[in-house]
């Protein structure tokens, strides 16, 4: 493909791009369409699958566990919640009395909030990821664990800065399903085109041999700090749209459910690509919701199974488990989409 | 003296949990946070057995564990052997949710509590201060298995291949390591070092539920990557200072010691700067992983 | 009846096989050479034997018994050893701790103290640093601890990766002085080697090795003729 936009992506295939793309958008929509509830379901899929292209972009490329993606998105969440909900509530809320004066007057227009929140998660892992890059794999895994843990006990108890524990009322929220969609559609593009930019090939190139890398020129520790950086804008963006989902910021829901859910739906769909991001997230997500219907003692298509409460959780961590055991690359074996297996490998 | 005393008795406390964490780590390179899920089961069946006498609910919490570790390696660990330590992490991740959730059917999401070991509240006077009874015992009881597990890894053939295999596992094969055995043990130990410390904790916070070893874990596990993760020694000191530093953030904050994790988190990072291999590594150096 | 029998042996790596077709016998007693060129594939050839890898296909049987396919700590239990390239002894223990490790594939334990003199005798160098770190020790005293370390679990075959690697030339003559010792004692050796001449003038019988397959068999005397181990390794027609 000679074609100058496109100098330097050596392997974009744009049916690799396209077909998530019309997948997701089609979805969404005519989901989306269907009732109140599903509308609400469809939006924190997308906001889901946000931070599951975020990890993916990390984890799939460096081969380096992250457990702190969900602070960058608490942050971003709080950059673009804190900025938009309303100065009226901000002064009053019972949550908010401490506030930190400045923050009441606060006030972005949305997408700028989101914009910001992005800038911010950016931020925060690119400080975070100065250091944590340094470590080995392993280390930096779970050194990640420990930013997180950071930002959640920092936030729970801080009500200068936040509602504490509490939730931060009154953010507005998107009017529909569009908003979030063009949000999805543009990290999508993004990662796809990290995936196949040369950042995307050097860390690749990390990933399968640490000792191999630099003798090729390649600065393993920058490699990552790049990709560490832009996940964390991404895992921004997602903090961003989840908070106009919810309408309301509470820390816990960037902390440890947040943080399985969107790992399992990486490693379901396939930690290695961006069609296993979009795979990964579409599947859980269905699941999750059938068996939400089940739990609710409610029918799906004539089968009802009665679900004790918990029980969906369960199962996921249990298909988790399971695809591990089964196909550790996940649903689309590391490959981005194909139209046809060509060879059988 | 009381909160040097507590600091110790929790540094202890997390240097078992690390011990158990380590002691897999080095044999199969997997980091277990299902470890959480072993200690949690062990204090559920201390609550749950609570009117046996302490010595059989004790015993029957470790067997809990014990057999749980075991069926956790048989089932899920032992066919994912070779696929890397990422993958191997995150299946534990997912185990540690999967046998939260099933501990929440099997004892609910309530707490349960009983009053375990009512002996070991209240203090006694030692030279004029006075020290609670609890911590007294559990830093006796931490001394006595750290010391019980140094003689198991360097004087035993068992600590022998542990150690050999730690260190290289393909070779230590090559000379008749049975690594099946060898994993299955480890497994075992890290279940009867897990109800230890479920047992300490259990006294002091009587209410069990689902994720009660998951704190604990979490810190354990920041706790042998700031040690050392390479040795078992290393992964011991790094627990105890994570549960000692913690300890004393709690006493000496005052009002601020909601932030205490938060502090400590932040001492973790700094020290992982200076030593990105752990305390006991050499400058600069880093495990192959 | 041959001590070690391999048969049409293929082996590999994942998707990629690296051995085609081998075939050898070796008797009690007696040594066999393994030389060819570099990423041939020779210690896949041992590795394989020994258990490390699997064979794709072939047969590998010692006196009789299959161990194709078996555990590495099976075959050690059965009488074949491995010294793998690199020595790989245990840095972090003493060398009474990595000599004790080789006890643990040996079948009858009751004689191991016996065993452990025997070795000690053939390398005084084990008495000497008996409680220094194995990390210590020079490039040919590791050496001799990890064939002593092989040589404990009792084994009737003896593999050994490369010996010669990174040693000095005087090293080398003594240890391949003691691997005659060891021959001697009705221990059947396999040794890869780079330094063609070496082996195949010590070697009952050496094969080259190229592309995956055996190219040439050749005999001691052949290893003063230049002529015919340039053609037997770089495949000029032999």
């Amino acid at each position: 493909m000679s074609n100058n936009k496109l100098v330097g992506l050596t392997r974009f295939k744009p049916i690799e791009l396209l077909v998530p793309l019309i997948v997701v958008f089609v979805l969404s929509i005519t989901i989306g369409l269907l009732s109140a509830s599903l509308e609400l379901a469809v939006q924190f899929a997308l906001c889901n699958l946000v931070m599951v292209l975020a990890l993916q972009v990390f984890i799939g490329n460096s081969g380096v566990l992250s457990f702190g993606h969900g602070a960058f998105a608490m942050i971003g969440a709080w950059v673009s919640g804190m900025s938009t909900a309303s100065e009226r509530v901000k002064g009053n809320a019972l949550a908010l009395e401490n506030l930190w004066q400045p923050l009441v007057g606060w006030n972005f227009n949305l997408y700028v909030s989101i914009i910001f929140a992005m800038i911010a998660g950016g931020l925060i892992a690119a400080i975070s990821g100065a250091f944590l890059m340094r470590l080995n794999g392993l280390a930096a895994g779970i050194a990640t664990f420990a930013v997180l843990g950071l930002f959640y006990n920092f936030f729970f108890n801080n009500t200068k800065l936040g509602p504490g524990s509490q939730a931060l009322p009154a953010v507005p929220k998107f009017s529909g399903v569009y908003e979030p969609l063009l949000l999805s559609i543009i990290a999508i593009i993004l990662v796809y085109c990290l995936n196949v930019s040369s950042i995307g090939r050097k860390l690749r190139a990390t990933r399968e041999d640490l000792m191999a890398a630099p003798a090729l020129g390649i600065s393993i520790q920058k490699v990552r700090w790049i990709a560490f950086t832009l996940s964390g804008a991404l895992a921004g963006l997602s903090g961003g749209m989840y908070v106009h989902v919810a309408g309301t910021w509470q820390v816990q829901d960037y902390y440890l459910v947040f943080t399985f859910l969107t790992l399992a739906m990486l490693v379901i769909g396939g930690s290695a690509s961006m069609w296993g991001a979009v795979v990964g997230t579409l599947v859980v997500t269905a699941v999750g919701q059938v068996l939400l219907l089940w739990e609710q003692g409610k029918s799906l298509l004539g089968l009802k199974i009665d679900l004790p409460n918990g029980a969906r959780s369960l199962i996921i961590a249990a298909s988790l488990v399971g695809m591990l055991l089964w196909r550790s690359s996940g649903l689309t074996n590391g490959q981005e989409f194909k139209l046809r297996v060509r060879n059988k490998l | 003296m009381q909160s040097i005393l507590d600091a110790i008795s929790l540094g202890g406390t997390y240097a078992l949990a690390a011990l158990g964490l380590g002691l897999v780590f080095g044999v199969l390179r997997l980091v277990n946070f299902a470890h959480a899920e072993l200690i949690t089961i062990s204090a559920y069946i201390m609550v749950v057995t609570n009117d046996l006498p302490l010595i059989f609910s004790f015993l029957l919490a470790a067997l809990t564990a014990t057999i749980l570790a075991i069926i956790t390696e048989l089932t899920v660990y032992r066919r994912l052997r070779g696929t890397g330590p990422a993958i191997m992490l995150i299946a534990s991740f997912g185990l540690s949710v999967g046998l939260q959730k099933s501990y929440e059917l099997i004892f609910g999401a309530l707490p349960r509590s009983a009053a375990v070991a009512p002996w070991m509240t209240g203090s006694v006077q030692i030279a004029n201060l006075n020290v609670t009874i609890s911590s007294l015992v559990t830093v006796a009881m931490t001394i006595v298995i750290l010391i019980a597990m140094g003689y198991l890894v360097d004087y035993t053939t068992l600590g022998l291949q542990l150690r050999a295999a730690s260190a290289d596992f393909k070779t230590a094969r090559l000379l008749g390591v049975r690594s099946n055995r060898l994993i299955t043990s480890s497994f075992a130990i890290s279940g009867v070092l897990a109800a230890f410390v479920g047992f300490i904790i259990v006294v002091e916070n009587p209410q069990v539920e689902p994720m009660f070893g998951l704190n604990i874990t979490i810190l354990a596990l920041v706790g042998i990557v700031i040690g050392g993760i390479s040795t078992l020694r290393g992964c011991a000191l790094g627990g105890f200072i994570v549960g000692f530093i913690l300890s004393l953030l709690n006493t000496f904050l005052g009002n601020a010691r909601v932030y205490a994790y938060s502090y400590l988190f932040l001492a973790v990072v700094i020290i992982l700067l200076v030593r990105p291999g752990g305390i006991l590594s050499k400058r600069n150096e880093m495990e192959r992983v | 009846m041959s001590l070690l029998e391999v048969e049409n042996l293929s082996a590999g790596y994942g998707k990629v096989d690296v051995l085609f077709d081998i075939s050898f016998s070796l008797m009690p007693g007696k040594s066999l050479g393994i030389v060819g060129p570099n990423g041939v594939g020779k210690s896949t050839l041992l590795k394989t034997i020994a258990g490390e890898i699997t064979p794709k296909s072939g047969l590998i049987s010692l006196q009789g018994q299959t161990i194709a396919g078996k555990k590495p700590e099976d075959i050690v239990r059965a009488g074949l050893s491995l010294v793998p390239e690199g020595r790989q002894i245990f840095s972090g223990l003493t060398v009474t701790e990595n000599l004790m490790l080789g006890l643990t594939g040996r079948k009858d334990k009751s004689t191991s103290k016996i065993a452990l003199e025997q070795v000690q005798q053939l390398f005084p160098v084990l008495i000497s640093h008996a409680n220094h770190q194995a990390g210590m020790l020079s490039g040919g005293q590791q050496q001799q601890l990890a064939i002593s370390r092989a040589l404990l679990s009792d084994p009737k075959v003896l593999l050994l990766d490369e010996p010669s690697l990174g040693l000095a030339p005087t090293v080398i003559m003594d240890v391949f002085g003691k691997l005659k010792e060891i021959i001697a004692n009705k221990t059947a050796v396999v040794i890869v080697e780079q330094r063609a001449h070496l082996v195949t003038s010590f070697a009952d019988e050496t094969i080259v090795i190229r592309d995956g397959q055996i190219q040439a068999k050749l005999r001691p005397e052949d290893a003063k003729n230049e002529e015919l181990l340039r053609k037997a390794y770089f495949g000029l027609g032999v």
